[in-house]
């Protein structure tokens, strides 16, 4: 029936109540005023109904532009604290809907506002702690000297120690608690109290249940309100309703060294609002029969059992655990800037303490990287990691893993090969057979065969492109054109040997070889060779070669006659000549060096005499810039001086 | 100069999204800001088309409005899909040049200057020999102590290490015994690479004589695909195998025995980069379309370690960059999308 009530109560609190709390506290100049009222999802547990939030501020940040008085400011910085707690608390099981648009960070927050914000996290057994004391015995408490009063009197004494808080009162109220705070002393007087009821407070209810509530009964009802409720939640059946109320006691960390003398006065729960599901209830109450150890064991669980709801990736875990050392989790505190805190014993309540600050904190900043990192409105798109979140369809099995990465690093560098080599119609076929799968490419095998045709195309090419009139690309063609070239060649070199003297002195006047074989080679190297060779080396000097400028430039080498190099420029016209000791291979570098230079080569005419080659290239260049004439020069000579 | 504002797309989630006209591989942020607007970032984008024609596009990224500028004027073709796209490291002041050098690897190394309005080509560093035609490059690192230094990584086996400035090799090396996949500079002269041999291999340029091994692949001969150093904590690398969703922490200190295996991801991971500013974050991303942060602890749990925090892309993640500019962005690139996501 009152469980009923209850929640009754939790779903209707007055919608004036926060408007009352804060004229009464404004009035009196009160740091803060909050209502606990019985839990909805908990009975006999008394937890945030509502509060009003009156001291100091440190950051205030607000949406809207309109001037607000004071008043609206006070409940718009209450409605803003109740949000970040919100938010905070929510963190694990909603991160994107953390921190709604506007409100407060956790930097944000003086001491007395962290105070008022950590208040939101506690709940009270009725019969416990200040304000469930004051519920059951129906009489106010004025607590003076709140901030070194024993933890077992105000679990919170630490909390307001750091928020500066001395002076607590509690009277209930429709069917709830209010409690006011100040920063002063205050000394005992009822009459303030009665001043607040009837002043503030004594408005009509327009429920009428709130009056039927019995507050003051309270007392004697205890067993009504807890028993049934956990009841179906203990397994251990020792507990019946007949054992009573004040055999139930409460075990928190601390309170197993303190003794166990029945209708101790309790402590604050350990349960957090929000998180405590009936394990947690049931972890938290002990029996009194119970083994010294058991108690330890247990409160050892409901203290894990509420970090783990916090933080779940376990770092609170040993400050729970290794409660009996004073300077735990001290560090964890001094993180939030709540230094004082550390003169004091740490007692059980501190552990609630620095469990939900370390909590708060921890969602708030979820990584933080050191001082580099910039604050920034912006939220993080990563959340927090979870074993099992963001569940999503797996891969096909079939599909390859790391599949572009493998394509980059296993198939990318062979479409480099067959760009060089390949000639586009004969491109489907390799595809077929040049294409191993990924694991076949680790094999020596396919390795070498590879290279060895890489070679054997190399080598066609540069055939391709010293016989003339080759007319189709495949390699048979290539065979015949080059027999049948070299049958011509032979011709003409008895032709020219029988005229030598002649061709000799004519060649020493001009400067040029003799004996040169005089055939045009087309299409050398075509795209092939120059594909992906377009950019030209660090040379953008397109503006020398606009026009008809004609360089013509000797360049003697060491020894002065065996190396020369002419190169005329029209437009993009290039006419190299070119005189070097012959070496193997020397041909496909000069090939090389000219094509890097993004140099078309469409006619070569070259001769070998006496260990002398001679070239003559007539090239054209394709692209936008060009390299210069002395670029040119250079990079045959680097050719020729490599022996 | 012509540019167009590209709507950016704040999704629910706070990544930012940019829709490229194909797929996207290759990915760098520019260390340098640039001139005209101090706080915006120029992100170079590869194409990974599967044939000659593939496309390097720069677009920059407003952090302040939370969106993207795409430039028609910075843009380039590149022959095949570069295998690794990067900026200049280092470059904080945007007065020292008025221009940005960006380097890409494929068949060669090549260097493009990016001016405000422009591409030019640069540099093309060849080193093949006559007698063989290129040896393709799996990837490379610009050195940030000695930025004239570029290493790059070759199927041909072997690392090689460019004097930029000159346009020479300072040096090439046999590194492996087979394919390169990836090389990570340490020091000035120290770099570290991988390889289809399955081994970690550390070089010093003043001992080219020897190497270091400083891990192998559990399977013998199984890949090694990346390779990342920490460059605030310089005792720890990172790799990843093929077909592993694993991602390898090591300590030079200890060769053989990794320091952290980090196995949270539900599939092969892709990629790996450390954070720029801090020595104990590292982020991976994966074929499970996850990108995770780790913190590394100082003491491993019996458990393994559980990262930090995590983001889910739209499928599987290829590339991940860290901003060394501005450190609380991360790039992931997925199918034909750039995703900036928020520390």
């Amino acid at each position: 029936m009152q469980m009923a009530t209850g929640v009754q109560n939790q779903e209707r609190l007055p919608e004036n109540l926060k408007k009352q709390l804060a004229l009464a506290v404004r009035n009196i100049q009160w740091s803060y005023a909050i209502f606990w009222s019985i839990s909805a999802r908990q009975p006999g547990v008394l937890e945030w109904g509502d509060g009003y939030y009156n001291g100091d501020i440190k950051t205030r940040k607000t949406v809207q532009a309109v001037e607000l008085n004071a008043n609206q400011l006070g409940l718009q910085r209450s409605e803003q604290l109740r949000e970040l707690y919100e938010s905070l608390s929510a963190g694990d099981s909603s991160p994107q809907a953390r921190r709604p648009s506007a409100a407060l960070s956790p930097e944000d927050l003086t001491d007395t506002e962290w105070y008022y914000l950590v208040c939101m996290s506690f709940v009270f057994n009725i019969g416990q702690g200040l304000p469930g004391r004051t519920l059951a015995s129906g009489q106010p408490i004025w607590l003076c000297n709140a901030h070194y009063a024993e933890s077992k009197v105000f679990s919170r004494s630490l909390l307001a120690k750091s928020a500066s808080i001395q002076t607590v009162v509690c009277f209930p109220f429709s069917g709830g608690v209010i409690e006011l705070g100040v920063a002063d002393m205050v000394l005992e007087d009822l009459s303030l109290i009665q001043r607040i009821k009837t002043s503030f407070l004594d408005t009509p209810h327009p429920i009428g249940s709130y009056k039927s509530i019995p507050v003051a009964g309270s007392t004697g009802n205890d067993k009504d309100l807890a028993c049934p409720a956990l009841e179906p939640q203990i397994p251990d059946t020792k507990l019946s309703p007949l054992l009573g109320c004040e055999q139930l006691e409460m075990a928190s960390p601390n309170d197993s060294s303190d003794g166990f003398e029945p209708n101790q006065p309790a402590e604050d729960s350990f349960m957090v609002e929000g998180i405590n599901g009936g394990a947690s209830q049931v972890q938290s109450w002990q029996f009194m029969e119970e083994e010294f150890s058991n108690c330890v064991h247990h409160s050892l669980n409901s203290s894990d059992c509420i970090s783990q709801t916090f933080v779940d990736h376990g770092n609170v875990v040993p400050l729970c655990k290794g409660e009996n050392d004073n300077d735990n989790g001290l560090q964890d505190v001094q993180e939030c800037n709540q230094t004082k805190l550390t003169s004091l014993d740490i007692r059980s309540d501190d552990l609630h303490y620095q469990t939900v600050l370390s909590a708060l904190l921890k969602t708030s900043h979820q990584l933080i990287l050191g001082p580099h990192f910039r604050n920034s409105n912006q939220e993080s798109s990563f959340m927090r990691w979870k074993r099992n979140g963001l569940v999503k369809s797996q891969k096909a099995g079939d599909e390859t893993p790391q599949k572009l990465l493998k394509k980059i690093l296993f198939e990318v560098p062979q479409m480099h090969d067959k760009g060089l080599l390949d000639s586009p119609e004969d491109n489907g076929i390799r595809d077929a057979a040049w294409r191993p799968e990924a694991d076949e490419i680790c094999g020596n095998h396919v390795l070498s065969e590879r290279r060895r045709r890489e070679k054997l195309n190399e080598r066609f090419m540069i055939l391709k492109s010293l016989v003339p009139s080759v007319s189709r690309a495949d390699k048979v063609s290539i065979l015949d054109d080059t027999i049948g070239y070299l049958q011509d060649l032979e011709r003409r070199v008895e032709e020219l040997e029988s005229c030598r003297e002649l061709t000799d002195l004519e060649a020493r006047m001009k400067r040029k070889p003799q004996d040169h074989v005089e055939r045009t080679s087309d299409n050398y190297g075509n795209n092939k060779m120059t594909n992906g060779k377009k950019p030209s080396l660090n040379k953008r000097k397109a503006c020398d070669i606009d026009g008809a400028e004609l360089e013509i430039d000797y360049v003697a080498s060491k020894d002065g006659s065996t190396e020369n190099v002419t190169v005329s420029m029209s437009n993009k016209d290039f006419l190299i000549e070119f005189r070097c000791p012959w070496r193997e291979g020397i041909l496909l570098e000069i090939m090389d060096a000219l094509s890097i230079l993004n140099l078309d080569c469409h006619s070569v005419q070259s001769s070998t005499t006496e260990g002398i080659l001679s070239l003559t290239i007539e090239s054209k260049y394709k692209g936008s810039t060009a390299a210069s004439a002395g670029t040119i020069k250079q990079a045959l000579q680097r050719v020729a001086r490599k022996c | 100069m012509e540019n167009s504002t590209q709507e950016s797309h704040l999704r629910s989630d706070n990544s930012i999204t940019y829709e490229s006209p194909c797929p996207v591989y290759a990915m760098a942020f520019s260390s340098a800001p640039s001139r005209t607007s101090l706080n915006h970032q120029r992100i170079a984008l590869g194409s990974f088309i599967e044939d000659y024609a593939n496309r390097v596009d720069i677009i920059s990224f407003d952090p302040e409005t939370l969106s993207f500028k795409t430039h028609p004027t910075l843009s380039f073709d590149h022959p095949y899909p570069p295998t690794k796209l990067m900026f200049q490291p280092n470059r904080k002041s945007p007065s020292s040049s008025s221009s940005d050098l960006l380097a890409s690897s494929g068949d060669y190394l090549r260097l493009w200057e990016v001016r405000e309005s422009s591409i030019e080509p640069f540099s093309v560093l060849n080193n093949s020999k006559t007698s063989e035609f290129c040896a393709p490059l799996t990837s490379f690192d610009w050195n940030d102590v000695d930025p004239k230094r570029i290493g790059t990584s070759s199927i041909d086996t072997t690392c090689t290490i460019w004097d930029i400035e000159k346009g020479v090799v300072e040096t090439q090396l046999i590194a492996h015994d087979k394919e390169v996949y990836d090389i990570a500079w340490g020091e000035a002269r120290v770099f570290a690479s991988v390889s289809a041999d399955g081994s970690v291999r550390i070089f010093d340029l003043r001992d080219k004589e020897h190497s270091t091994i400083i891990y192998e692949s559990p399977q013998p001969d199984s890949p090694l695909l990346r390779l990342a150093w920490n460059k605030q904590d310089l005792r720890y690398m990172a790799t990843i195998l093929m077909d592993s969703n694993k991602v390898v922490i090591l300590d030079i200190r200890s060769p053989t025995m990794p320091v952290a295996e980090l196995e949270r991801h539900r599939a092969s991971v892709n990629a790996i980069a450390w954070a720029p500013q801090s020595g104990r974050h590292i982020c991976s991303a994966g074929d499970d379309t996850q990108a995770l942060i780790w913190e590394l602890p100082t003491v491993a749990g019996p458990n393994g370690i559980d990262p930090l925090s995590m983001y889910s892309a739209g499928s599987e993640i290829n590339q991940l960059q860290w901003s060394a500019a501005q450190p609380d962005w991360i790039a992931i690139a997925f199918s034909n999308k750039m995703q900036l996501l928020k520390v």
